[in-house]
C-alpha cells in the first residue's frame, strides 16, 4: 500500500462519528439478519419479522418470450413453495426446534450471502430494498444445497432498527433441484 | 408370487421379502421401465390445466416428455414432445395457448392435435414426396377420468377402465368435491416439482399404504397443523365417530387405498376448520351433501391411495395429486399437484390452499421428513452389504386379508385388511413381479376365502 492510499483512510475516531446512511443500515440490518439464520438462532429471527410479515416464494416457470407475467405464481392465489404469515413461520421453527423434524435433524449448516443491495423506495414509514442471495446449505456429510435468486424486501423502521413486513424471494430454479426446502431466506 | 430374474429372487411375497436390488440395480430398472411403464396407462395432468381450446402445459409419461393440449374440437391430446425429423422438443414453454408447434431446428410445425401441417423445402427438397401423414407427433391413447387425464403408447395395453378395474370408485370418489359432486375439484395453479435422491417405488409403496411411519411426523403432529385449533396434522384428526382403519388392495391392478369405514352411518360433522367459521360452515354442509348422495359409502373415508404404478393421490381435504417420474434406480422427479373444491367459496379455496402448501411438497411441514425417508432408504439399498438381507415386509403377514371384506360393495376385486400392516405393499410387489416376470398371477396365499 502507498503512503497516498493510506492517507486517504479515515481514523477510527472519524469512522465512528459518521452517522451511518440509510443504505450501511440497511446492509447491517440484513447481514445481522442472515447471521441469526446461520447460527441457527431462530427465535431471533422471527423477533425481525414484522406480526404481518408476508414471506413469500413462487414458483417459477418457463415461459413464453413475450409473456413474462408467466414467469412466477402469483401471491395469495396460485401455488408457491412459501406463501406465510408469521403464525405458520412460528409454527415450522416450533418443528425445527423439536430434534425430532428428521428432514432437520442433525441440523444444516448454512451461510447466507446478501449482496447488490440497492435501496428502490424510502419513506418514514416503508423502505424497499432489491438484494441478490446465495445461501449454501450442507447436511449430514455430502448433501449440498445451493440456492441462488433476488430477493425485494419491504422494511418497517423500529426503534432504532427495521423489521421486515414483507419478502418476496425469487429463487432462480424452476424445478427444485433438491429433495425439500428446510431453510429460510 | 416369487420373481425370478437375473439370476436371483427378487420379490418373494409369500414371506413379505424383497430383494434390495430392485431400488438399484441399473439392468432391473432398464427392464422396469419397458414392462412396468411402458405397458401401463399413467396420469399427466387435470383438464382444469387446459380449460380453453388451444392451451397446453408440458408434462411427462413415465420418462417420456409429452405436452397435453386441448385442441380446437376440444379433444384433449397427450403428445410425445419429441419432433419427428430430428427429435428436438417442439414446445418449451410449461404452458401456454398454441394452434401450432413450430420446431426450432428446421421449422417442421405440427398443429396442436399432433398433425405435421408444414415442412419447409417440402416441394423442391422433399420433391413433395413426404407423406406428412406419417411424420405427425407420437400420440398416445388418452383416457380422461373425471378431470384426470391418464394415457399410454402401448397399443396393446388395456383399455383404462379395465386397467383400473375395482379401483374406479376410489379415483372417482377422490375426485370429487366434498359434498360428493362428481369432478368437483379444481387445480391450484402451479405443479410442485423436485427431485428426491431415491427409487421411485419408495414413494409409491408408501402410498399404497404404509400407516406405520407415524415416528417419522411426529414434530408435524406435535406443531400441529390442521385448522381446527387441536394438534396434529389431519382434519379427521377432530372426529372421534369410531372407525375401522382399512387397507384397501386391488390386486389385479396392483392399486391400493387407505381408509377409515366409520362404524355407524349418519355421523355428526365434527369442526375440522374452527379456526375459520365460513370455512367450517362450507365442510360442514358438504358433510351432509355427501351423506345423501352417496348413501351407505358415505361411511368410508378416502385417505389416500395409489393407482399402479406411479400415481399417488392424498384425498381427505388433503387433496392433492403426486407423480412419481423415474430418472434412475436412484433419482426421481417429484411433480404434485395440489386441488381445491371448484364451487367453494373463495375463502375455501384459501383455507385448503394454505394447508396444502404447508402439508405438502418439498417445502411441506410433513413431506419433507417423508422425501428425508426415502432418501435415507437408498443409502440401504445401494449398499451391497445390506443386501445380504432383503426388504422386510412383513408386517402382519398372515391370513386375515379377505375379500371384499367387511363389506361387499367397496368392490368385488377387493382384497383388505384392517389397522397397520404391509398387506398393500405385498400386493404392490406381487403386481410389479407379475409384470417384470410377464407370468399371470398365481394363487395369493394372503386371501383366505
Ligand atoms: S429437428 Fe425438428 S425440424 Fe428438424
Ligand atoms: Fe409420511
Amino acid at each position: 500500500m502507498t503512503s497516498e492510499a493510506s492517507q486517504n483512510i479515515l481514523p477510527a475516531d472519524t469512522a465512528v462519528a459518521t452517522a451511518p446512511t440509510l443504505k450501511e443500515r440497511v446492509e447491517d440490518f440484513l447481514a445481522h439478519e442472515a447471521e441469526l439464520l446461520d447460527e441457527r438462532r431462530f427465535d431471533a429471527w422471527l423477533d425481525l419479522l414484522d406480526e404481518d410479515i408476508h414471506y413469500w416464494m413462487p414458483l417459477v416457470r418457463n415461459f413464453e418470450h413475450g409473456r413474462p407475467q408467466d414467469e412466477y405464481s402469483r401471491p395469495g392465489v396460485d401455488a408457491a413453495w412459501f406463501d406465510e404469515g408469521k403464525a405458520t413461520l412460528r409454527q415450522r421453527i416450533m418443528q425445527l426446534q423439536g430434534g425430532d423434524h428428521w428432514a432437520e435433524e442433525p441440523l444444516s449448516r448454512s451461510t447466507h450471502m446478501v449482496t447488490n443491495l440497492r435501496i428502490v423506495a424510502a419513506s418514514d414509514a416503508e423502505i424497499t430494498v432489491k438484494c441478490r442471495f446465495l445461501v449454501y446449505v450442507n447436511r449430514r456429510e455430502e448433501e449440498v444445497r445451493l440456492f441462488i435468486g433476488k430477493r425485494t424486501d419491504v422494511l418497517r423502521p423500529h426503534g432504532g432498527d427495521f423489521l421486515i413486513r414483507k419478502r418476496s424471494i425469487f429463487l432462480d430454479q424452476s424445478k427444485m433441484l433438491f429433495k425439500n426446502l428446510t431453510t429460510f431466506f | 408370487m416369487i420373481y425370478e430374474d437375473m439370476g436371483r429372487r427378487l420379490i418373494d411375497t409369500d414371506s413379505g421379502l424383497v430383494d434390495r436390488a430392485i431400488f438399484a440395480d441399473q439392468a432391473i430398472y432398464d427392464k422396469e421401465m419397458a414392462e412396468v411403464f411402458e405397458k401401463s396407462w399413467l396420469f399427466v395432468g387435470h383438464e382444469s390445466q387446459i380449460p380453453d381450446k388451444g392451451d397446453y402445459f408440458l408434462s411427462q409419461l413415465g420418462r417420456e416428455p409429452v405436452v397435453v393440449t386441448r385442441d380446437a374440437k376440444d379433444e384433449v391430446n397427450v403428445l410425445l414432445n419429441i419432433c419427428t425429423h430430428r427429435g428436438m422438443p417442439v414446445c418449451r414453454y410449461d404452458r401456454g395457448n398454441a394452434k401450432l408447434f413450430t420446431c426450432p431446428y428446421h421449422g417442421w410445425t405440427f398443429a396442436n392435435n399432433g398433425d405435421l401441417t408444414g415442412v419447409p423445402l417440402r416441394a423442391e427438397g422433399y420433391g413433395a414426396q413426404l407423406d406428412r401423414s406419417k411424420w405427425g407427433l407420437i400420440k398416445a391413447r388418452v383416457a380422461r377420468y373425471y378431470g384426470s387425464i391418464w394415457a399410454t403408447f402401448d397399443e396393446a395395453a388395456p383399455s383404462f377402465e379395465d386397467f383400473l378395474g375395482d379401483m374406479a370408485f376410489w379415483l372417482r370418489e377422490f375426485m370429487m368435491a366434498p359434498d360428493g359432486e362428481d369432478d368437483g375439484l379444481e387445480v391450484v395453479d402451479g405443479i410442485l416439482k423436485c427431485e428426491i435422491p431415491s427409487n421411485w417405488k419408495f414413494g409409491a409403496e408408501n402410498a399404497a399404504g404404509d400407516l406405520y411411519h407415524d415416528v417419522s411426523h411426529k414434530s408435524v403432529q406435535r406443531v400441529g397443523l390442521a385448522l381446527t385449533k387441536l394438534r396434529g396434522r389431519h382434519t379427521w384428526d377432530a372426529d372421534p365417530a369410531k372407525f375401522k382403519l382399512l387397507n384397501i388392495t386391488f390386486p389385479a391392478g396392483g392399486h391400493a387405498v387407505r381408509g377409515n369405514l366409520y362404524e355407524n352411518p349418519g355421523r355428526d360433522y365434527q369442526s375440522q376448520w374452527a379456526a375459520d367459521p365460513e370455512v367450517d360452515a362450507y365442510f360442514r354442509d358438504a358433510h351432509y351433501a355427501r351423506q345423501k348422495r352417496l348413501g351407505e359409502k358415505e361411511r368410508l373415508l378416502n385417505r389416500g391411495g395409489i393407482v399402479f404404478p406411479n400415481f399417488v393421490y392424498n384425498a381427505a381435504n388433503r387433496t392433492s395429486i403426486t407423480s412419481w417420474i423415474p430418472r434412475g434406480p436412484s433419482r426421481t422427479e417429484v411433480w404434485k399437484w395440489i386441488f381445491v373444491p371448484k364451487k367453494a367459496p373463495q375463502a375455501v379455496k384459501d383455507a385448503m390452499r394454505n394447508y396444502l402448501l404447508r402439508y405438502t411438497g418439498p417445502a411441506g411441514m410433513v413431506e419433507q421428513d417423508d422425501f428425508e425417508n426415502w432418501g435415507s432408504a437408498q443409502v440401504g439399498a445401494n449398499s451391497i452389504l445390506a443386501r445380504r438381507l432383503p426388504m422386510n415386509y412383513q408386517l402382519r403377514l398372515g391370513d386375515h386379508a379377505r375379500w371384499a371384506w367387511p363389506e361387499r360393495w367397496i368392490g368385488e376385486g377387493a382384497l383388505v385388511d384392517e389397522g397397520v400392516s404391509e398387506h398393500a405393499q405385498r400386493i404392490f410387489y406381487d403386481r410389479w413381479a407379475e409384470m417384470m416376470s410377464g407370468t399371470p398371477q398365481a394363487f395369493r396365499q394372503e386371501a383366505a376365502e
